[in-house]
């Protein structure tokens, strides 16, 4: 087991530098050069040349790069073109606020959307099936910054519960948490269904219903266990695409979270800081999902005896 | 197995949420004071006053060093942490602020004598080591080292006074010192080429504390000098809230005060609304039709003039910004020097008969150039106006790097663009109109010699009087040559809480933020 994890970490390294290569040469191609966008518009020739040689910009993409994964090693992300502070600490800023969000988000929607799974599932074709289904299906089809206005007008502008935005303790974070986990909630009750629904019809069901044991059981501990994995993976996924899909939601909410600093440096032309954020981004994926394929190995004991 | 993970995540959430609590006790204190002052039952006092101002920003600020940022965000903060030797009223006039007397031995000298007795909020006192330290330091820093380019040195005359010398005689030269980047800072502020990232100024608030890409919190500087500036209310927030509906609905609701960018199609809710207050005062910020002059046929200035007559600039704006602003009559906004508008209104009558004088009575088919979906909106509506007078024109959309490229480098026909202003007429007149900066900021191209004299001639008049008088003259004559067909000029609308006192607004937005109170 240990081993296993140990090579999954480190087959996270080749992920992390295709990321990186690919954002580098991405941003490279893009129009717009970084030495005039700091130094503004009212700048002369000559100072944008200088800065340019300064800064390095001069070289070959492939040697700017280069010399950016010698900094990474030695954790360096450099320095912001637009505000002059080092990546680093903007990011250990940042993304605890998102990571924050996002961890809300995917607790509430896992707390909503299995139950509504397993009931949907057991009372296949059911009033309460029906309902159900046609709510993931709304979920999964509202795009969150409507969503999140809905809320903001019906909870602090009419009812005045919660404030509209920005990070003033747990309150401030219940309005976001909930337009984020809206989404993911709608396929992760999809998935948990039709899982159940095919655990339901094995044999071994069967069995433990014709031993006499009561159905609540046979669903709580023969059925909802098998039908979790596929579940868990889905969350896994969620996860990721949550913490990229917060960026919709800070900005509805003023939530100060990296996706919007990430969209901001992107706008800015921002190199330092657009690979900082989207390198953090594609660490907390692959971080998430080990710790999910872990999980497998504590649900499902079959797929532990295939590492040992 | 299951209830593991569950309580597992339970744990987990309580542990965020407390985290997330904690982090931010210290300000959650603050909104408790928004509850209607009026509940509580005043008995003996008055009731009790907001001692905090929530002001909503549109974007966060990228420096707290005033010499480390040229933006609008990052510069309503300097200005409360700061002083600059002079600072600029709401009608865009220039007036001392740490400055108490000046003087011009030479037409290149300015003699600049401080206020004595003016403290750091360490509590060290203003000097003209402080003075002659901060505008050396404006010079080199990236961000704002073009602000001071015309001045050639800067030396120390007696403790409270500094000489400054410029490079010509240079008219704008007290415009270039109510830039945020020629603030006042102490001396050794920071180590050369390093940003100040804990800032100590002279101004009426003093720097408590910034959350990046949520708040900035400043508090009154008791001790600060100037009696009639003073800061009227004990803290002021800057909250960045992005989107726009959102920064309306959190001044519905009372958790902010001001909102500094209002969205146009806001504007009937605030107005609606008894409890909200809305302001509106022409920006310094011009949206333009421009033809390349280079490209036939507008080399011929009859054309030009034709497509002055025949938009309607009345329908663009409505088109393009819901309304919010003026139309636009001259090459600038109405708040500038020696503004005078300009011959043309709208009548597609002129505007055939010009286009048949040009020899274009049968009709002309051009290119307009456009980028983003402001912009092709205002394109789409000059294509309708046109094409009443016989002009058939196709839309291009480029990606925005693309088109400022393309633009400059002389490839567009025509084209949509805007401008915002420094305070100084120079600081655009002569990028736009001076044949020097052709393949620059001369949009038109305009390579006129006559143009070229009259700038430099009004650049190095000092004489205020004399000066607008030359600036009058060069809009009268530059409209005739109409380079571009001026179209609006868009409005700052702020809104804010009905019962604040104090908010003003100049052509560059939000002013005077420390007057600002309940």
């Amino acid at each position: 087991m240990t081993k296993y994890i140990l090579r999954r970490i480190l087959m996270m390294i080749p992920v992390m530098l295709g990321v990186t290569l690919l954002v580098f040469f991405i941003i490279s191609l893009t129009p717009g050069d970084a030495a005039s966008m700091i130094l503004g518009q009212e700048a002369t020739e000559e100072s944008i040349a200088e800065l340019r040689e300064e800064m390095g910009l001069n070289d070959p993409t492939i040697v700017q790069y280069v010399r950016y994964m010698g900094d990474l090693f030695q954790g360096d992300m450099g320095n912001s073109y637009a505000t002059g502070k080092t990546v680093n600490s903007e990011i250990a800023q940042r993304f605890p606020n998102t990571f924050v969000l996002t961890v809300s988000a995917i607790f509430l929607s896992v707390l909503i959307s299995i139950p509504i799974g397993v009931v949907s599932a057991t009372r296949q074709y059911s009033i309460f099936d029906n309902v159900g289904m046609i709510i993931a299906l709304v979920g999964i089809s509202m795009p969150s910054f409507w969503t999140g206005l809905l809320l903001i007008i019906a909870f602090s502008l009419k009812l005045g519960w919660f404030p509209s935005g920005g990070m003033e303790g747990f309150i401030s974070l219940i309005l976001p948490a909930f337009t984020l986990a809206i989404a993911s909630t709608a396929s992760i009750t999809r998935t948990t269904r039709s899982s159940m629904l095919e655990v339901i019809r094995q044999d071994y069901i069967n069995t433990a219903k014709a031993k006499g044991v009561t159905r609540n059981v046979v669903i709580r501990k023969h059925a909802l266990k098998n039908a979790l994995i596929p579940a868990i993976t889905v969350i896994g996924l969620e996860f990721g695409i949550l913490l990229g899909g917060a960026v919709l939601t800070e900005t509805v909410f003023s939530w100060p979270g990296i996706g919007r600093l990430m969209v901001e440096s992107i706008q800015r032309k921002d190199t330092p800081m657009v690979l900082g954020s989207v390198i953090v981004f594609a660490l907390a994926f692959s971080v998430v999902n080990l710790i999910i394929d872990i999980l497998y190995a504590f649900i499902d004991p079959r797929i532990k005896s295939n590492y040992s | 197995m299951l209830k593991r993970i569950l309580s597992l995540m339970l744990v987990l959430m309580l542990v965020l949420g407390a985290l997330s609590g904690c982090a931010s006790t210290p300000a959650a204190e603050e909104p408790a004071a928004e509850e209607p002052a009026a509940e509580e039952p005043a008995a003996e006092e008055p009731a009790p006053v907001k001692d905090t101002i929530v002001v909503a920003l549109s974007a966060d600020i990228t420096s707290l060093d005033p010499m480390g940022h040229n933006d609008t965000k990052s510069e309503k903060v300097s200005f409360l942490v700061f002083n600059r030797l002079f600072r600029l009223n709401t009608d865009f006039e220039v007036v001392p602020d740490l400055a108490e007397s000046w003087e011009q031995p030479t037409p290149e000298e300015w003699v600049i004598k401080i206020k004595e007795g003016v403290k750091f909020h360490d509590g060290s006192d203003l000097t003209a080591d402080d003075v002659v330290y901060s505008l050396l330091r404006s010079k080199e820093m990236p961000k704002v080292q073009q602000v001071l380019s015309e001045v050639a040195s800067v030396e120390k005359v007696d403790e409270y006074t500094v000489k400054v010398t410029t490079n010509t005689p240079f008219a704008p030269f007290l415009y270039t010192l109510v830039h945020a980047g020629t603030s006042i800072v102490p001396e050794n502020a920071a180590p050369a080429g390093e940003e100040i990232s804990d800032p100590v100024g002279s101004g009426p608030y003093t720097f408590k504390d910034w959350q990046s890409g949520d708040k900035v919190t400043l508090e009154k500087f008791d001790a600060y000098f100037d009696a009639d500036n003073m800061g009227q209310t004990q803290n002021i927030v800057f909250r960045i809230i992005p989107e726009g509906t959102s920064r309306t609905i959190a001044l519905e609701t009372g958790e902010v005060d001001v909102v500094d960018e209002l969205e146009t199609i806001d504007i009937a809710k605030v107005e609606e609304n008894p409890d909200l207050a809305l302001l509106t005062k022409p920006s310094t910020k011009l949206d333009f039709f421009a033809m390349n002059s280079e490209k036939e046929p507008f080399g011929n200035e009859l054309i030009r003039q034709a497509f002055n007559y025949a938009i309607d600039k009345e329908a663009v704006m409505e088109v393009a910004i819901n309304g919010a602003g003026v139309i636009a009559e001259s090459i600038m906004a109405p708040s500038f020097l020696g503004y005078t508008p300009g011959p043309y209104s709208y009548d597609p009558e002129k505007a055939k008969e010009l286009l048949a004088a040009a020899g274009y009575g049968d009709g002309l088919d051009i290119v307009i150039w456009a980028s983003g979906d402001e912009r092709k909106r205002i394109a789409e509506v000059i294509q309708a106006y046109l094409l009443d007078v016989g002009v058939t024109s196709s839309i291009e959309m480029f990606e925005w790097g693309t088109y400022i490229d393309r633009i400059l480098a002389g490839e567009a026909q025509t084209f949509v663009l805007a401008w915002t202003s420094n305070p100084d007429p120079d600081a655009t007149l002569t990028p736009h109109y001076f044949s020097g900066n052709i393949g620059g900021m001369n949009f038109s191209r305009t390579n006129d010699p006559a143009i070229d004299d009259m700038l430099k001639v009004a650049r190095e008049e000092l004489d205020l009087a004399k000066r607008k008088a030359l600036y009058e003259e060069f809009h009268t004559y530059v409209m005739e040559k109409a380079p571009i067909v001026p179209l609006f000029v868009k409005s700052n609308v702020s809104g804010a809480n009905a019962g604040l006192k104090g908010v003003e607004l100049s052509p560059q937005g939000l002013w005077n933020i420390e007057k600002i109170h309940y």
